[in-house]
């Protein structure tokens, strides 16, 4: 036996000694979230409630947002949100990304204040921050396993002159793309970006827990393109 | 194949670099399991076969053997299973390894090398290989099959396996303990040179 064919021996000797019992890495034990799930009436004979759950398919990524322009450089905002939602993930469940036209989006997010919803189904979140607001139509269409795209989002000034603007405009621009995420409930927490009032400068831990749940729930809505 | 060859031999005293045998291959590298998650259910994520680059020199050591250096370059994509869920690719990844080994010959074109290194996960933008990973240790052996063409140029088909105890940056810092064995087979066709 030559010393190459020794060595060779002694490392796979090695290697089975290194690989013997614990060989799985261990996951972490994830915080409890917030619920996340909708809650749309479905029978308007008698007060029924389905709660459900959407996460964008893997197929649909990166999911097109389409951002109108304005003076406060929303667009920005909305980028710099995707960038905070997307570090939540380790294998690549959600991304996004910023186009040009209007009609191949999955997602619009208007700088205006919102009108009445274009569609009387849509369910309207809200997020008032101190100088600026958000909003949210989700629309799940009359059979309600089925979500309307593109989901329409709101995020507009309403202190134009405010010195926090800015800020302002990145936390509310984060929290709204949440809701664009399939986040469909404020967190009871205030600390945390999905709280209705929300202040947080970027995803706390319930947040980042709450979206990785979102997506690996079995989603019961998938999404429709008129 | 001359010019990488000759900034190799400079690097090796003049007695050495005459003695040299330098190689470049490209092929495939299988991994089993990268990690194991619980999210409701069972989330693993694999590999996919990724292709390779290796760079290799070595000199005698004796009669029969040789010891060398290996650089092998590889960017592959994850593959995430979870029940109940579309199976789908997940986050790319790039690798840097670098092993020494010594090889010696078990029949008359076949050697078998047995080698030690470090391997590096390279940072990507997101997901499990954001930030990168720690250098981890590598061990390794494999078959090299030689067939002279011309001259000082042969042709080299490759066979390589390597072992990892292996983790990341965003993996630990999302609270994964421990690490997770992976044991890799690669493939590998090219060219070598002896001067």
């Amino acid at each position: 036996m030559t010393r190459a064919t020794s060595l060779t021996v002694l490392v796979g000797l090695s290697i089975l000694a290194a690989s013997h019992g614990c060989s799985d890495i261990a996951s972490p034990a994830r915080i409890a979230g917030y619920d996340w799930r909708l809650v749309v009436p479905y029978d308007s004979a008698g007060p029924r409630e389905d709660t459900l759950s959407f996460h964008w398919p893997r197929s649909a990524l990166p999911v097109r947002i389409w951002v109108e322009q304005d003076q406060y450089q929303v667009p920005d905002r909305v980028r710099e949100g995707i960038s905070r939602w997307k570090a939540a993930f380790l294998y690549g469940e959600w991304d996004a990304v910023l186009v040009a036209d209007s009609n191949t989006a999955h997602v619009l997010i208007r700088t205006i204040e919102p009108p009445s919803p274009a569609a009387p189904s849509a369910i309207r979140f809200h997020a008032q921050a101190l100088s600026c607001l958000g909003a949210t139509d989700v629309d799940t269409v009359a059979s309600r396993f089925q979500l309307r795209v593109p989901i329409r989002a709101y995020v507009y000034a309403s202190v134009p002159a405010a010195s926090d603007l800015t800020e302002c405009l990145r936390t509310v621009a984060a929290h709204e793309l949440g809701h664009t995420m399939g986040l469909f409930q404020h967190s009871d927490s205030a600390p945390d970006l999905m709280f209705a009032v929300p202040t947080a400068e970027g995803l706390t831990p319930r947040d980042i827990s709450t979206v990785v749940k979102a997506y690996h729930y079995r989603p019961d809505m998938s999404p429709l393109r008129p | 194949m001359r010019l990488p060859a000759t900034l190799l031999a400079l690097c090796l005293p003049a007695t050495l670099s005459g003695q040299a045998r330098y190689t470049a291959t490209v092929g495939l590298t299988a991994g089993t399991q990268l990690v194991k998650d619980q999210i409701f259910q069972t989330v693993r994520v694999g590999q996919k076969l990724a292709p390779t680059a290796t760079l290799g020199v070595s000199l005698p050591v004796s009669a029969r053997e040789r010891a060398g250096l290996e650089v092998t370059f590889g960017f592959g994509r994850t593959r995430i299973k979870e029940s109940g869920l579309p199976e789908a690719d997940g986050p790319r990844y790039r690798t840097l390894s670098v092993t020494a080994g010594v090889q010696g010959p078990i029949l008359d074109r076949l050697s078998l090398r047995a080698s030690a290194g470090v391997l590096k996960y390279l940072a990507d933008d997101s997901g499990i290989f954001r930030g990168g990973g720690p250098l981890l240790f590598l061990l390794g052996g494999g078959a090299d099959f030689r067939l002279p063409v011309r001259g000082a140029v042969g042709l080299i088909a490759r066979l390589r396996y390597d072992y990892q105890r292996f983790s990341t940056n965003a993996l630990e810092a999302a609270g994964f303990s421990r690490s997770q064995d992976v044991h890799r087979l690669g493939l590998g066709l090219g060219v070598e040179y002896s001067p």
